[in-house]
């Protein structure tokens, strides 16, 4: 019984491993393997890996533009759900708890509502009133502050939630502190971690993002992606997995930080909830 | 003139009176303790004193000064924490060292004071240690150098020693008692034991329900309590039929007696407590079923006093 409660637990493991594992070695196989995929074997596994499929992706100007538009519109997503939701968050931890259900809720609508309705209804409203916002590779910015709410909202208020706010702030202000130096010196420095996660996690909703890019008809990179899929597929399945590892690099490198910074406010389990 | 002064401060939360009509002045260089049970606005006072909330009538004056609506940061009311509430991101020295930053005090000029400060403390070697690394006695200390560097007209300390264990407790508890006489701060110290505000204070104001039940000296407060309530919160106390009336006499002013006609009450033992150089004697009385304690020196105690034995009790004469 011993053996067998040893084995479960590594089987489940193992087989976790080959569900997420498999695809991406076939991916790859498929991008760095100049082979036809009818001939793919174990006889050919390790023959004819090339990066050129990559390389030409890499150097289509299409791509730098998709690409440069996504970060730009990912630099201003995390601007304005940052501007929005460190006020309301912490507003709603100090002032005014009995609203943090309402704040919440508010935060995972973006879940009920689905993209086409929330653009439909959005765009709608602003080709009346405001037809050249829609023209403008900008546009998307608020529905990605809208679809990247929950995260950051979650992890501001798990971040708010592991400090004793009320007291850290009231004892600044004992201190001499205003307001601002409050926020600048006090809170701002103890949720460095929680903004950083929130960014981080802003950045791959609008990078992953694809609905409302094609609804709206703007180049960003999963569209590219998307369409460079029929012409250069190698190509697009390689930058596929380059994006991939570049994120799992960025979050482990965010689990680091996180663990130093818990450490340090001796708090263990800040963890993001990825899904409400 | 007071160093600090509430004056008819009153304060509501909805249907409940948190403080009503609280006035009482603090002299140059004093300790005050508020004293009472949770809930009896003592905690209110201190923040209302400090800025953090708002009195709905009355004002607070500094010296001269109404502060009333001055705002927290404006206030120079240094105040300690019963979490600690160090800032969790700087070390220690930059922890002592934040009011004085705050004030635009150049770097050099705040980090000497800093030192200047843990040595106070006794924790100059701890300066670039950060707050979980070290205990919470010790955080506590740091908390009361970083109130105190700004040098702030009075010292507010909101149950400080709540969090810390008793051996802790009782060496920080000599510390402010120190840095009080040695700095000359005036100070209040909210607690709602009884203990604590006895030996740490000069005097004691006792609140229940928003109101003040008694000001004094400790030994003032214990020994001439007021009210019933002061006699029953501060110290235990027994209450004795006499006659047609009822005393109230604490369990060291009784003591134990042969169970006969000489003595004042009689009754029979229900438990026995040693609790070191004293032994607590329960009591149920005769022909009252009223529960007494007496305190005896422990080395009194004879083989005569056993759980079930009857006995009589007498009022001490002093």
């Amino acid at each position: 019984m011993k053996f067998m409660g040893k084995i479960w637990p590594r089987l489940y493991i193992a087989i976790a491993i080959v569900f997420f594992v498999a695809p991406l070695l076939s991916m790859a196989r498929f991008a760095f393997q100049r082979i036809p995929v009818i001939s793919l074997g174990k006889d050919n596994l390790f023959k004819r890996w090339t990066i050129d499929g990559l390389l030409t992706t890499l150097r289509d100007p299409e791509f730098l533009h998709s690409l440069s538009v996504s970060l730009k519109v990912a630099f201003f997503t995390v601007l304005v759900l940052l501007f929005l939701m460190v006020p309301t968050t912490l507003w709603v931890h100090l002032s005014a708890p009995r609203w943090r259900g309402v704040v919440e809720t508010v935060t995972i609508l973006p879940y009920v509502v689905p993209p086409i309705a929330l653009v439909v209804g959005v765009s709608g409203t602003y080709r009346s009133i405001a037809p050249w916002f829609l023209a403008s590779n900008y546009s998307l910015v608020p529905f990605y502050a809208i679809l990247a709410m929950p995260f950051t909202f979650r992890s501001l208020d798990v971040g708010i939630k592991a400090l004793d706010l009320r007291t850290l702030v009231d004892a600044a202000k004992s201190l001499g502190a205003s307001s601002g130096r409050v926020m600048w010196n006090v809170l701002l420095p103890n949720l460095r971690t929680s903004l950083i996660n929130a960014a981080f996690l802003t950045i791959t909703v609008v990078l992953g993002e694809f609905t409302i890019a094609s609804l709206l008809l703007k180049r960003t990179l999963p569209m590219y992606m998307a369409q460079a899929q029929g012409s250069e597929p190698q190509g697009a399945l390689g930058l596929g997995l380059l994006i991939l590892v570049l994120t799992t690099i960025l979050f482990t490198l965010v689990s680091i930080i996180r663990k130093k910074d818990s450490k340090s406010i001796n708090v263990k389990n800040i963890n993001v909830g990825m899904v409400p | 003139m007071s160093a600090l002064e509430f004056v008819n401060v009153s304060k509501s939360f909805g249907d409940v009176n948190a403080l009503n009509n609280f006035t009482i002045a603090l002299e140059q260089g004093e300790l005050v303790s508020l004293l009472g049970p949770s809930g009896c606005g003592k905690t209110t006072a201190l923040r209302i004193a400090a800025g953090f909330e708002t009195a709905d009538t009355g004002s607070i004056l500094l010296g001269s000064t109404n502060i009333i609506s001055l705002p927290a940061h404006q206030r120079r009311i240094g105040m300690v924490f019963q979490s600690y509430s160090l800032f969790p991101h700087l070390n220690i020295r930059d922890n002592v060292a934040f009011g004085l930053k705050v004030r635009g005090v150049p770097g050099d000029v705040r980090k000497k004071r800093a030192e200047e400060m843990l040595d106070l403390v006794r924790l100059s070697d701890l300066g670039h240690r950060m707050p979980h690394q070290i205990s919470g006695g010790q955080q506590q200390r740091v908390a009361l150098a970083r109130a105190l560097a700004t040098e702030p007209h009075v010292l507010l300390l909101d149950e400080p020693l709540s969090a810390l264990d008793a051996k802790i407790r009782v060496e920080v508890r000599d510390e402010i008692r120190r840095l009080n006489r040695d700095l000359g701060v005036t100070t209040m110290f909210v607690t709602h034991d009884q203990d604590e505000a006895m030996s740490i204070s000069d005097r004691i104001c006792v609140m229940n329900n928003g109101v003040i039940e008694q000001i004094g000296s400790p030994r003032d407060v214990y020994n001439n309590p007021a009210t019933s309530f002061v006699a029953h919160f501060v110290g235990s106390i027994n209450s004795l039929p006499k006659g047609n009336t009822r005393v109230l006499i604490r369990p060291e002013n009784l003591v134990l007696a042969t169970h006969d006609e000489s003595a004042q009450w009689r009754g029979a033992i229900t438990d026995i407590t040693f609790v070191g150089a004293f032994t607590k004697i329960s009591i149920v009385l005769d022909n009252d079923n009223s529960s007494v304690s007496v305190l005896a020196i422990s080395t009194q105690i004879d083989h005569n006093i056993a759980i079930g034995k009857n006995i009589g009790i007498n009022e001490e004469i002093r």
